[in-house]
Order: structure tokens, then C-alpha cells, then sequence
């Protein structure tokens, strides 16, 4: 029983933001604050042979040209830095004249105004000598392709091999075999907050960076790198922050906020620097979500038990690793779906191309991955006249199950009771012959035509194959006889999913005290101790493990009558293993969140426009901290997903952006969502999870975009094996 | 670049400014005027962040040129304090990462005032210029609709 925990509180940053006061990184302003603004290559390919900074220079107002001969350690990236802080010659490093894609940054303006700052970026002349443009992941795969990167012998730049039972045995015994090509597009955060940042020194002389990301301690460490400074010379703070969705995992601002506070300090100017991205920079500025090439062969006997399942993975990487090699990881894994496969052989490739470069972004993989394994199990179903929801329950992961890298889940699979719970709430009936779809009103328009489609994921929770997991907290118990006041000291982002208010509650159930009693010093490097990223759906779980091990100790120290009682804990979870190079087997995940939607669609066959009339969404997340917080994030996931599905097409030819604007890049306004979106909130929970919680806010995004395909495909008899459904799709498949 | 000398009234203060040409009332109302409550998200028109009430109508702040604004008489979400519509999208949880939630409050109080009691379709069409990554709409239309509930 507990009594903070599971209740809907008010979140506590929510009355600053209706009232406007709250602080996002573009509304700082400082004393003195000078202004930057940088030059983007805006070109794919290239060299860079000369920059001519003198112009720029001679304009007055202008305080500093920076290039990347002016960067320390010209290098940065999260799984490997091989991008250049500033592309351009004279840096350290041997290849960072190298422009491989639109948005690599080539110099930095600093100025009185941000007028000034754009006129002088106008003022650099930059000689480029253009390269062949790779554009197609599966072309720069080929030996013959240019590469992007002269000292690596390939563009592929990750690679995973799964090998289960025998893959030839399994088609065998296989009566129907399915093959299907399927690929997914890119996708676009388009968070409402544009990239922006403050920096300076603070009173201890340290270089601090005011800016939206997910981490403040990698920041803090990209920095660090780059700059060529012990950490401690760097502090990261994270103001209110407009939405991330994985967008702000990468760096943006942050390194070269920094380096033109430190460069200006040495030539003793200390003067605040801001930097506010548009929209247009925003958008070729940051990561999107990888498009994935996937050619997939599944078999299956007469009785829906699936036997072989072969799955080739391409993942466009774009210019830079990014965190390509961990999205690939999960794709790999969850490209043959919530279900238990004797025969399983996976290949898959994340490849470097001179496209935006491939990040993370909500799902990370999962998706892509539940994208063909979904479509795969509702082509069987049909090949063997079988009810879609049948067919899946027949194969589902269950307890004791073995994952495709061979090892069993975590304890605490619910992914037979989620798929129940969701079947039965949108109308599946249990008959003699097993599950079958409920018979969907037709409209009257002869025109419209509906169908319902179903789906179902598996989503981990936190850092994956071996990556190094762990989460502190600092909790100072304050008072006399009895606390008066508990202060929490957490690094975890508030990026708009409500973790601070979610740390708060659990804070107050470990400590037994009032929610109102609780203060949170968070995401600010000087004060707070490592928690990880707001990413693999993992900072509810990892916060409150951590949370809970400080109370535990911070109380003891109380009853000892330590005042004030502190105590700091790191909270490490069971350990993971990476893929066996060979077989691929491993222990990859600690935990997970299981999840099932059905959608109901009416498909206009004149005009190809979808409307999406229903969505149920069954999650299982262990135990909703906060209910309402966790329908928000239910809906608020499918209504992206639904984005995904429908509208968002984002463009690029030859490595540069069609799609440059909101305007071009469609995202959903209220117009667009789903008529009904119910949320079934499942609380079977995670035996290692705080108060059983599991992480949640990536999974209801999985199962959407396959269950649309399969409800269009019931409602119209055609499959797409490609999205965004936009009109002109939808109308091309109805007319073949 | 020329100047203008404007006279406006801001949330039922009186200012006497001196505006660029080029300036829009997006800009007066963050940079000078430090009201950083109507959000940047796009410059273009098409995000309303910026949203704020001209004249008693929602528009873009950053599609209006501030010297076009001489005696006009303008609302930001700092202006809205004490309005049930505040309450309302705080307790419907319609705010996750807030960005645009004073565009998204300002839209619904335009509605208000002239239709003290729409129903979905004509909030939806009120809110349609205002896009939010986060929430899916659900909760900001029950707020709406709970505000409009409550001043009646």
C-alpha cells in the first residue's frame, strides 16, 4: 500500500509554465550578454580547403570568429567522437576538414546582437571542395561506395548477428513461409523548443552551460573532451526544457557555447554568450530517427506456431555514430517481436551515409523492429486464416521464455495478460476456434471504409547489452525532533514527461513524509551526482531504485541523530551482457514494459485520407507513480506514433533536406488525432522496479504505426509496407 | 533601418516605445519589453507559441510588425493570472513540457470570450494553429471544456 505513490498530484513545474514564468533556455537573459551564431556547411560532401575569417572579423560589433583550429580536441560523439566540433582545417585532428553532412558546423560569431552576429556569418567565405554524395544506406554498404570516413576500410560502422536453432530446420517445418520488404522513414522531434543556450563563467571560474538536453553529465563530459579541461572546470545546468523525445540525447549547443567562453576568456573577455537555434537550424542541426531497410522472411506451421524467423537490418546511420550502434541493438532484438522463436537468424547494419544523422529518438529501434515483426505475424495470420490476436497469443513471450539471443526475459512478463486485456477491450471475443476479430461498422458513404488492427511490443527498460547502468541520489533530511524538510539532490531531466514530479512522490513514500516537504535541487552538475540519461524509458525506474536507497540510509542516519542526516546512494541494477559476436547471445535487458493497442481507421478510397477513430492503448507499467502523468505520456505516444504513421514526411535528395520548415513537415495539430484514445493502465509489477513501477514512456509509441497498416489493411485489403500513409500512398496501394 | 514611436498597452500597462521597421511584435514583447512568456518556436507563423491576444484577438506575434501596433492593446499569458483556464489545464494534466502552453491558453481564451461555451469541434478549431509535441490535445480540450464549464 502507499500512499504518495499512485496518486495524480499537480505537477509541481506546472503553474510557472501557465503563468509564463518558467525559464526555458531562450528566455535568459544576462547582463552584458553577447550573442553567437553559426555558419552550417549546408552542403552533404566536402572538404574544406580555406576559411577566410578576416571580413567577418573587420565588422564592428563583432567580439570573436571562431574555427576549428581554434578547437582543443576537434572531436566529439556519444558512442564514438568522430564528429568534428567545427569542421574546417588547421584543428588537431587529421580528417575535420571533412563536411559530411548539411548541418556540420563550420565556424562561430560572436557579437554585440544576434543581428550583428548574422550579418558577420554572411562575411565568411569558405572554399569547398565537393565530394560524391552517399545518400542510400544500401549502396554506401558496397566496397565500391565512397566512404565517408578514408580511414575506416567500409561505411558500415556496426554490425549484429543473431543465430538461434537452425534456421533451414525451421522453414522446413515451416507450411507457410512470408517474405516482405518493408522500410521506415525518418522521422523529425520538431519539440516546440528550438535548441538554445546561455554560457559564462560562474562564481568558482567554472565554464557553465545554461541549455535542454537529457544528461547533464554527458554534456558536462562532451565538453570536457572537447575543450581539453578536467571535468570540474565544466557545470551543466538544465532549465525548464521544451520536450526532447531523444532529440537532446546528442550535442547541439553545448560544446560551442563553451568554447567561445572559454576562447573569449582568455583573451579576458567574460561576458555571457547566447545562442538561440530557428526552427530551420533546428531541424538540419539535430539527429532524426533512423529510416531502416528491412527484408524479413518468417515460417510457420499449420497450428500459428511460428518456426524460423530471418530478419536483415539496414539502418541509415547518417554522417555521424551518433547512438546508431545502441538504436541498431534494440532493433535487432525487437525485429522478431514479443514472441518465443526457436529459429532465428538476424543480420543487421547501421551505415554511415551523408544524410542527417540517425539518433535517438522515442522507441530507439523498437519501432522499426515491431514495425516488420507486427506485419510478419498479420501476413501469417492471413496465409493461415487465422485471427490476428490468435496467432500472436500462440507464440507470445511468457515466463521462462527464450528470447531470440537466447536467454530469458526478466521475471515479471505480463505480455499474455496485456494482449488479453487489449483484445478484450476492443471487442476480440475468445470462440471455439480461438480469438476472433470483432466485426467493424461500416459508414454508410459508400467512400469510407473501416477496419480495426491490432498490435503488440515488448519495450526495455534502461541501457541495454552491457552498457554501463547505474543512478545516484543524494537525499538531506533537515529538523530537530521531527523533519522539517527533505531536500533531493537528482540530475535526472524534467524534459516535459514529469520525472521531477514523479522523483518528488517517490521521495515522499520512501521518507514516509508529505509530498509538500520534499525540495528538489536537480540537473545541475554542481550539486547533483550522475543519474543517467532521460532516455530507454528508464529514469522512473533508475531514479526511484536510487531515490529509495537514499531515504533508506539518509533515515538511519536520522535515527543515529545525525542532523542534518544526508546520505548518498547509487543504485546499480542487474547486470546486462552484450552480444555475442557470433550468435548474438546475451542478457540484454533487466527490465521491461509490455504493451498492446488496437486501432480502429476509416480510410477514404477516393481521396487516400486515414482518420483514426479509436485507439486502445493497454500498458503494463508496473505501477503508475502518477496515473494521470502516465496517461498523458500513453496519449501523448500514440498521438506521435500517429504522426509517424500518417503524416510526417520528412524529405531528402542527395543529401540535402526537402523538408525545412513546420509548414512542409506536418506534425499533428488537435485536428489530427485520433478521435478516441483509451488508455488501459496495467499494474502487474516489475519485481526489481521501485514500488513495482516499470518504464513507460516510449512503449505506447511501438505497437501504433503496425496496427494502423493492419487495421487499413482490414478495412481495404491492402498492405503497406512503407509509411508515412499519406494520401498518395494510401491511393497508390488502393489502385495496385 | 528606420524607428517608430508606438504606444501600447500590455497586459493593462501603458508603454511608449521605439520599435525597428523590421521588429515584430514577437520581439517587442520578449526582448523589450521581457516577456518571456510568449515563446519563439518558429518565427514563421506556424507553431503558435507566440500567440497572444491583439485587440482581443489571437494572433502570431511573430507575423505582426510591431510598428503596426501603435494603440493596440495586447494580452500575454503574464496577463492571464487568476484565469480558470490556468487552473483547469494544471489539474486535466494538458501540461507536459509547457512550451506551448501560453499559446495553447491564450487561443482558448480568444474562444472564450466570444463563445462562452463551445463545444469539441469549435475548440479544436480554435486550437489548430497551436501545435504541442507532447500531450496529444486530450487533456488541453477537457480543460477547455472545464474552464468554459466553470466561468459560465
Amino acid at each position: 500500500m502507499t500512499l504518495t505513490v499512485g496518486q495524480s498530484l499537480i505537477r509541481v513545474d506546472a503553474e510557472a509554465k501557465v503563468k509564463g514564468k518558467a525559464v526555458y533556455p531562450g528566455d535568459i537573459e544576462m547582463p552584458d550578454m553577447a550573442y553567437m551564431k553559426i555558419l552550417f556547411a549546408n552542403r552533404p560532401h566536402a572538404i574544406i580547403q580555406r576559411i577566410d575569417v578576416s571580413r567577418a572579423e573587420q565588422l564592428p560589433g563583432v567580439l570573436a570568429v571562431f574555427t576549428a583550429k581554434d578547437v582543443p580536441n576537434n572531436e566529439y560523439g556519444l558512442i564514438s567522437p568522430d564528429q568534428p566540433v567545427l569542421c574546417g582545417p588547421g584543428s588537431n585532428k587529421a580528417h575535420a576538414d571533412h563536411v559530411r553532412f548539411i548541418g556540420d558546423q563550420v565556424a562561430l560569431v560572436v557579437a554585440e546582437s544576434e543581428a550583428i552576429a548574422v550579418q558577420a556569418i554572411s562575411l565568411i567565405d569558405v572554399d569547398y571542395a565537393d565530394l560524391p554524395v552517399v545518400s542510400d544506406p544500401r549502396e554506401a554498404m558496397k566496397v565500391q561506395s565512397p566512404r565517408l570516413f578514408p580511414d575506416r576500410d567500409s561505411n558500415v560502422f556496426g554490425h549484429y548477428r543473431i543465430r538461434k536453432g537452425s534456421i533451414e530446420n525451421g522453414f522446413k517445418n515451416a507450411d507457410v513461409i512470408v517474405e516482405g520488404y518493408y522500410q521506415t522513414p525518418v522521422q523529425e522531434h520538431a519539440y516546440l523548443q528550438p535548441e538554445a543556450g546561455v554560457s559564462y563563467l560562474d562564481e568558482e571560474d567554472r565554464i557553465t552551460v545554461v541549455v535542454a538536453g537529457q544528461w547533464v553529465h554527458e554534456d558536462q563530459e562532451q565538453i570536457a573532451h572537447a575543450l581539453g579541461l578536467p571535468l570540474e572546470k565544466i557545470r551543466v545546468i538544465y532549465p525548464a526544457i521544451g520536450g526532447a523525445f531523444g532529440g537532446r540525447e546528442d550535442m547541439s549547443v553545448q560544446i560551442v557555447l563553451a568554447l567561445a567562453t572559454y576562447r573569449l576568456s582568455q583573451k579576458g573577455i567574460r561576458r555571457p554568450i547566447k545562442i538561440v537555434w530557428s526552427r530551420e537550424e533546428s531541424i538540419i542541426g539535430h539527429h532524426k530517427r533512423h529510416a531502416y531497410y528491412i527484408h524479413t522472411r518468417w515460417g510457420a506451421s499449420r497450428d500459428g506456431k511460428i518456426t524460423a524467423a530471418e530478419v536483415e537490418l539496414i539502418a541509415d546511420g547518417g554522417a555521424y555514430m551518433y547512438t546508431s550502434t545502441k538504436v541498431l541493438g534494440n532493433a535487432t532484438l525487437m525485429c522478431t517481436g514479443p514472441y518465443e522463436i526457436p529459429n532465428v537468424n538476424v543480420d543487421s547494419y547501421a551505415v554511415y551515409t551523408n544524410n542527417i544523422p540517425g539518433g535517438a529518438f522515442r522507441g530507439f529501434g523498437g519501432p522499426q523492429g515491431a514495425f516488420a515483426a507486427e506485419l510478419q505475424m498479420d501476413k501469417l495470420a492471413e496465409a493461415l486464416d487465422m485471427d490476428p490476436v490468435e496467432i500472436r497469443e500462440r507464440n507470445i513471450l511468457r515466463e521462462g521464455s527464450l528470447l531470440s539471443v537466447g536467454t530469458p526475459l526478466p521475471k515479471g512478463v505480463s505480455m499474455d495478460k496485456v494482449l488479453e486485456a487489449c483484445a478484450l477491450k476492443a471487442g476480440w471475443v475468445r470462440g471455439a476456434r480461438g480469438w476472433q476479430r470483432p466485426v467493424v461498422n461500416q459508414p454508410e458513404q459508400a467512400n469510407k471504409k473501416r477496419g480495426i488492427g491490432f498490435a503488440c511490443a515488448f519495450k526495455n527498460v534502461g541501457f541495454s547489452f552491457g552498457a554501463p547502468e547505474n543512478c545516484w541520489a543524494t537525499i538531506e533530511l533537515r529538523g530537530k525532533e521531527e523533519i522539517d524538510q527533505a531536500i533531493l539532490y537528482h540530475a535526472g531531466a524534467e524534459v516535459g514527461q514529469g520525472a521531477h514530479t514523479a522523483f518528488i512522490q517517490m521521495a515522499a513514500e520512501a521518507l514516509g513524509l508529505p509530498f509538500e516537504k520534499i525540495v528538489l535541487v536537480a540537473s545541475d552538475t554542481a550539486y547533483t551526482r550522475n543519474s543517467g540519461s532521460v532516455s530507454a524509458s528508464r529514469m522512473t525506474f533508475m531514479a526511484g531504485n536510487s531515490i529509495r536507497g537514499a531515504a533508506a540510509q539518509a533515515l538511519e542516519k536520522w535515527k543515529n541523530e545525525e542532523r542534518p542526516a544526508v546520505a548518498t546512494y547509487q543504485y546499480l541494477p542487474p547486470r546486462t551482457t552484450p552480444y555475442d559476436p557470433e550468435t548474438g547471445k546475451s542478457e540484454p535487458n533487466f527490465s521491461y514494459g509490455y504493451v498492446a493497442e488496437a486501432v480502429e481507421v476509416e480510410v477514404d478510397v477516393e481521396t487516400g485520407q486515414l482518420q483514426v477513430i479509436n485507439v486502445i492503448c493497454a500498458d503494463d507499467v508496473g505501477k503508475a507513480v502518477n496515473p494521470q502523468q502516465v496517461q498523458g505520456q500513453i496519449e501523448g505516444a500514440v498521438v506521435q506514433a500517429a504522426g509517424y504513421g500518417i503524416l510526417e514526411n520528412f524529405l531528402q535528395k542527395d543529401g540535402l533536406s526537402l523538408t525545412k520548415t513546420l509548414s512542409t513537415y506536418l506534425i499533428p495539430t488537435v485536428l489530427d488525432v485520433p478521435t478516441r484514445v483509451e488508455s488501459v493502465i496495467l499494474e502487474y509489477p516489475d519485481p526489481i522496479g521501485p514500488f513495482g513501477a516499470r518504464g513507460m514512456g516510449e512503449m505506447p509509441y511501438l505497437p501504433f504505426v503496425p496496427a494502423l497498416v493492419s487495421a487499413v489493411h482490414n478495412a481495404s485489403g491492402c498492405w503497406f509496407d512503407q509509411f508515412p500513409l499519406i494520401p498518395e500512398r494510401v491511393l497508390e496501394g488502393l489502385s495496385s | 533601418m528606420s524607428f517608430h514611436e508606438i504606444q501600447i498597452t500590455v497586459n493593462g500597462v501603458h508603454e511608449r516605445v521605439s520599435v525597428k521597421s523590421n521588429q515584430t511584435l514577437m520581439l517587442l514583447l520578449r526582448e523589450t519589453l521581457a516577456l518571456t512568456g510568449t515563446k519563439n518556436g518558429c518565427s514563421a507563423g506556424e507553431c503558435g507559441a507566440c500567440t497572444v491576444l491583439l485587440n482581443g484577438e489571437a494572433v502570431n506575434s511573430c507575423m505582426v510588425l510591431a510598428a503596426e501596433c501603435d494603440g493596440a492593446e495586447v494580452i500575454t499569458v503574464e496577463g492571464l493570472a487568476g484565469d480558470p483556464l490556468q487552473d483547469a489545464i494544471i489539474r486535466h494534466g494538458g501540461v507536459q513540457c509547457g512550451f506551448c502552453t501560453p499559446g495553447v491558453l491564450i487561443s482558448a481564451r480568444a474562444l472564450l470570450n466570444r463563445n462562452p461555451n463551445p463545444n469539441d469541434e469549435e475548440i479544436k478549431e480554435a486550437l489548430v494553429g497551436n501545435l504541442c509535441r507532447c500531450t496529444g490535445y486530450v487533456r488541453i480540450i477537457e480543460a477547455v471544456k472545464e474552464a468554459a464549464r466553470l466561468q459560465v
